[in-house]
């Protein structure tokens, strides 16, 4: 068990935090987009690797991101997730929505210091 | 087919994207394991790390498909393959299940399907949505087919002033006549309609062969003798012979040329569903009903004699209720002018459908006394197979609670339960509409044979499974569903589940069963006493000797010719028993109630074979004049005037239902009889003199087919119907029928209550099995267990039987109070022996269904008992 404490991630992110790393890092399987998002919380978030699954789904079916078969440096093979141009525009719209509620709580909490 | 193919796609698919789900997680987890390894772990190490790191793999899958279909819908699919398996494993249950809701679901779906043919479905027009029947309303509250009779300068009145019909057709009644073909037909009885020139091209009909009236051919009086032929008159008796065309057709002695053929699928648009064998334009009227007066176009009657029938087509864009109100309206102002004596007071256009009464709040109760029971029978199934289930359930509690144990949430497995449960519901609604499709026509034509003899041909009803029949059935079998699955599928997964301590429903279920058994029976069985009856008793009039005569032409003096026949020994007019009833309010000083009334001439009595006990029947002059006497049937004077001698006692009627009473002296009483129908001896019936009202009535003497030959000879244009043959075999005929029907049902309800009660203590039984064993081998006697098994077990029926019983009552009380005279209610229900008859076969069979069980029990050997399990 780890001691550190951990966040679960905020229900209804979990697809902005996938689109942006797609977008920012190009293609890469589900393992590198785990790591990934580990390295930048600092291990802050808590993410089940399993549960990254439904999300990918769900995306490849909205068509906001594609997936196809290649291999890893180290001559594994894996699905590699791109994000599409559908997914681009859907990063936008969600990234500003984000900003505007994020802004919001901020404004909210700083009143109450 | 279609489904088929989609499955096995969907199954393909599934199998793919499984596939596909395992190659990326292993990838996935390889690459963990590889970052282990990477970190220096020995490679199990590494692998154990991996997994753990990932998270459960088979909730990933589970969360993975979850994601990958669509609301659930793969989950659907696997629950259907896996109810079908679970059902395929168990027949037995299954075909059991199945026969019991698809006879209950069938049975309803029958019945729909007839009220669907006769009330629902439109008339064969074109645009029928659009087609409406005027009706009109009197003050008097008279009621019945005179409520669609115009006279024809209503009719015209309405032509010249709506503006809400896109056209407005006129119809007589069926007027029966005698036609003849040279070389074809010699004089049959046959009967048609005289209609509007524009009648066909309003409702839209085009002709098989030939034509149909041109604009202005009903014009002239007694011109254009001209018909055209119903199909079914057309097939059976001129063979289907297009060479019919421009030939002509003798109609009462008149020659008509043959100038169309219709379609089969129009049999015409009167009131009840009879073929019309011809239709002529209304120029032609009075050569075919001598009924009508020279003046019939012009001059206005009382709506009191047929006249018309008024049939519109409404205006695009225009509603019912728009064209009801200026319709209305129309009539009204029109009617003011007169002075009339039956006051109209409200018209109203009513939807056509091939019976015309079905806003009739009669025909409405019926229909639903129908319904309730059949879908009594239908719940008797219900709780038959919710109480399977449920035994079903506590059989697989070990597989339910593995499941639940393992991680299943209680809603999927709910899910699935239901599921199964729809599923043989399903299949019992596709057999019980199968079963209905084949059970519909013949018993149309059972019941129009009936009617047949009465009414002319009958129409043939559409049966066909329109899209409100195959709806009904499927809605009624998905309401079953809920009806039966649910509660067990709850019941049968409830986390502390404890097969043993669900007594209370499933009590409840019995107690239901039980009760609707109780009532089907008790209803049932009262009607088919009733009706052996009817069957059997002597009616209180002669029937075999008597005859109805029916003039087609008019026949002057023709009583008079008859009485000098010697084969016949007297002759009356008069109406004839179980013909119809006149039942209008009498006043005896003490209360105001309803008496059947009939009018009748002198020797009326004589030629019905009515006894007199005493005082005397109506004199020549009194006939003729109408005088204020009358003769009253023996429970008439018991009821009225009880231990008194009612000659020479007064009494009052209402004759025209308008307050206005009539007195009437008591000159005779008659021994009682079963007039107004055979079901029941008339509790109150008056005969009152008048020489004109009603047909001639005649009985003969002797040799009957001499008589008849005399008969025929004095009067050559009349109709002779046997009072035996055409009206009391007719009854008893239905009453047969009806009787054979209820038994049926009767006996349906006992054995699905014997079957749910066998099913259910057989079940009782086994899951007590070993405390049965343990109570044994404390030295409990085999007769004991047995007693207190089946003691246990029909309580709840003993309840239901109580319960079931009342609901009979109240249901008789309904069924009474529809009547024409209801017996008090009392007696109805608790007056007849086979009701007691009835309890006592229910309790039988309640009883055997539990004994059996519970003796196998009671000769369980106690080690046996004890290791059970």
């Amino acid at each position: 068990m780890s001691s550190k404490e951990k966040l679960p991630v905020l229900q209804g992110t979990l697809d902005l935090i996938v689109l942006r790393t797609l977008q920012t890092m190009g293609p890469q399987h589900a393992y590198a987009i785990a790591t990934r998002l580990g390295q930048i919380s600092g291990e802050l978030l808590q993410l089940n690797q399993g549960t990254l699954y439904p999300a990918l789904v769900r995306l490849e079916q909205q068509g906001r991101i594609k997936g196809t078969w290649g291999k890893t440096q180290t001559n594994r093979e894996a699905k590699f997730y791109a994000i599409t141009k559908a997914g681009e525009k859907a990063l936008a719209e969600e990234t500003r929505r984000w900003r505007q509620i994020s802004g919001v709580v901020e404004k909210l909490l700083a009143e109450g210091a | 087919m279609r489904r088929f193919i989609l499955r096995v796609v969907n199954l393909f698919r599934r199998a793919a994207a499984e596939r596909e789900m395992k190659r990326e997680i292993d990838s996935h987890l390889r690459l963990l394991q590889e970052e282990f390894e990477s970190r220096g772990l020995p490679r199990e190490e590494a692998a154990l790390a991996a997994r753990r790191s990932y998270g459960g793999v088979e909730q990933a899958k589970e969360l993975h498909r979850e994601a990958r279909s669509f609301t659930g819908a793969e989950q659907f699919v696997k629950d259907l393959r896996y109810g079908t398996r679970s059902l395929a494993r168990s027949p037995g249950f299954t075909l059991t299940a199945v026969a019991a809701l698809a006879l209950g679901i069938g049975l309803n779906t029958t019945v729909f399907r007839l009220y669907d043919a006769i009330a629902l479905k439109p008339l064969p027009v074109a645009g029928p949505d659009r087609v409406v029947r005027v009706k009109r309303w009197f003050q008097h509250r008279l009621a019945g087919d005179i409520q669609y009779n115009f006279a024809y300068p209503e009719y015209e009145y309405l032509w010249d002033h709506n503006t809400v019909f896109s056209g407005i057709t006129a119809a007589t009644y069926q007027v029966p006549v005698s036609a003849a073909m040279e070389g074809i037909l010699d004089g049959q009885r046959v009967t048609g309609h005289a209609v509007s020139a524009n009648y066909f091209a309003e409702l839209g009909i085009k002709p098989l062969l030939g034509r149909t009236f041109l604009p202005d051919e009903d014009r002239l009086p007694g011109a254009n003798p001209m018909i055209v032929l119903g199909y079914a008159f057309w097939e059976e008796k001129l063979h289907s012979d297009p060479g019919v065309l421009g030939r002509t057709l003798k109609l009462n002695g008149v020659a008509y040329t043959i100038i169309g053929i219709m379609p089969r699928r129009f049999t015409g648009t009167d009131l009840f569903p009879v073929s019309s064998a011809f239709w002529a334009p209304l120029s032609m009227v009075r050569q075919l009903d001598p009924g009508f007066e020279s003046d019939w176009r012009t001059q206005w009657r009382e709506p009191t004699r047929p006249r018309f029938q008024i049939i519109g087509r409404l205006k695009n864009g225009i509603s019912r209720g728009e064209a009801q109100a200026e319709i209305d309206a129309l009539v009204r102002g029109y009617l003011s002018q007169f002075r009339q004596e039956e006051p109209t007071t409200a018209i109203t256009l009513q939807k056509t459908a091939y019976f015309r009464s079905t806003d009739d709040i009669r025909f409405q109760a019926a229909s639903a006394g129908v319904l309730i029971v059949v879908s009594l029978i239908l719940l008797a199934a219900c709780a038959n197979v919710a109480n399977m289930l449920l035994a079903r359930g506590a059989a697989r509690q070990r597989e339910i609670g593995i499941r639940l144990a393992v991680g299943a949430g209680r809603a999927r497995i709910v899910r699935q339960l239901l599921t199964e449960s729809m599923l043989l519901s399903l299949l019992a609604g596709m057999a019980g509409l199968l079963l209905s499709a084949i059970a519909g026509p013949p018993l149309w034509s059972m019941a129009a044979s009936f009617l047949r003899d009465i009414r002319g041909g009958l129409t043939e009803l559409d049966f066909g499974s329109d899209s409100r029949v195959v709806l009904y059935g499927m809605g009624l079998s998905l309401l079953t569903c809920a009806c039966f699955g649910i509660a067990p599928a709850l019941r049968s997964t409830r986390p502390n589940f404890c097969a043993a301590g669900s007594p209370r429903l499933r009590g409840a279920l019995l107690g239901v069963q039980a009760a609707i058994s109780v009532l089907l029976l008790t209803f049932c069985g009262t009607v088919v006493s009733n009706l052996f009856q009817s069957i059997r008793a002597y009616p209180g009039f002669e029937s075999h000797d008597v005859y109805a005569l029916f003039s087609i032409a008019e026949a002057p003096h023709l009583r008079e010719r008859l009485e000098m026949l010697p084969e016949l020994r007297s002759v009356a007019t008069g109406r004839l028993p179980l013909s119809g009833t006149f039942t209008p309010p009498i006043n005896t000083g003490q209360a105001l109630e309803r008496a059947l009334a009939t009018y009748t001439s002198d020797g009326y009595f004589e030629t019905l074979g009515i006894r007199l006990l005493r005082g005397r029947g109506f004199t020549h002059s009194e006939a003729d004049v109408q005088a204020p006497v009358a003769v009253i049937s023996e429970s008439t004077a018991r009821h009225i005037w009880p231990g008194e001698d009612p000659i020479g006692k007064r009494f009052s009627l209402d004759l025209n239902f308008r307050n206005q009473f009539t007195e009437f002296e008591v000159v005779g009483i008659s021994a009682d009889a079963r007039f107004a129908s055979l079901s029941e001896v008339d509790p109150l019936h008056v005969y009152l003199p008048s020489a004109s009202q009603g047909g001639l009535i005649v009985r003969t003497q002797g040799d009957r087919g001499k008589a008849l030959a005399a008969l025929s000879a004095a009067a050559p244009d009349i109709d002779v119907v046997n009072l035996e043959e055409g009206f009391v075999s007719i009854q008893r005929g239905v009453f047969q029928a009806l009787s054979v029907l209820s038994g049926t049902l009767a006996l349906l309800a006992v054995l699905l209550a014997g079957v749910g009660i066998y099913g259910v203590m057989a079940f009782v039984v086994t899951q007590r099995t070993k405390e049965i064993g343990i109570r044994m081998a404390l030295g409990a006697s085999s007769h004991g267990v047995t007693r207190n098994i089946v003691l246990q077990g029909l309580r709840p029926v003993f309840i239901g039987t109580a319960i079931g019983f009342v609901a009979a009552a109240a249901l008789m009380a309904v069924e009474r109070s529809t009547e024409t005279f209801p017996e008090p209610l009392a007696r109805a229900v608790f007056a007849h022996p086979e009701l007691y008859a009835e309890l006592v076969l229910m309790l039988v069979v309640a009883g055997l269904a539990s004994i059996v069980p519970a003796r196998r029990a009671a000769r369980v050997d106690p080690m046996i008992a004890l290791r059970y399990e």
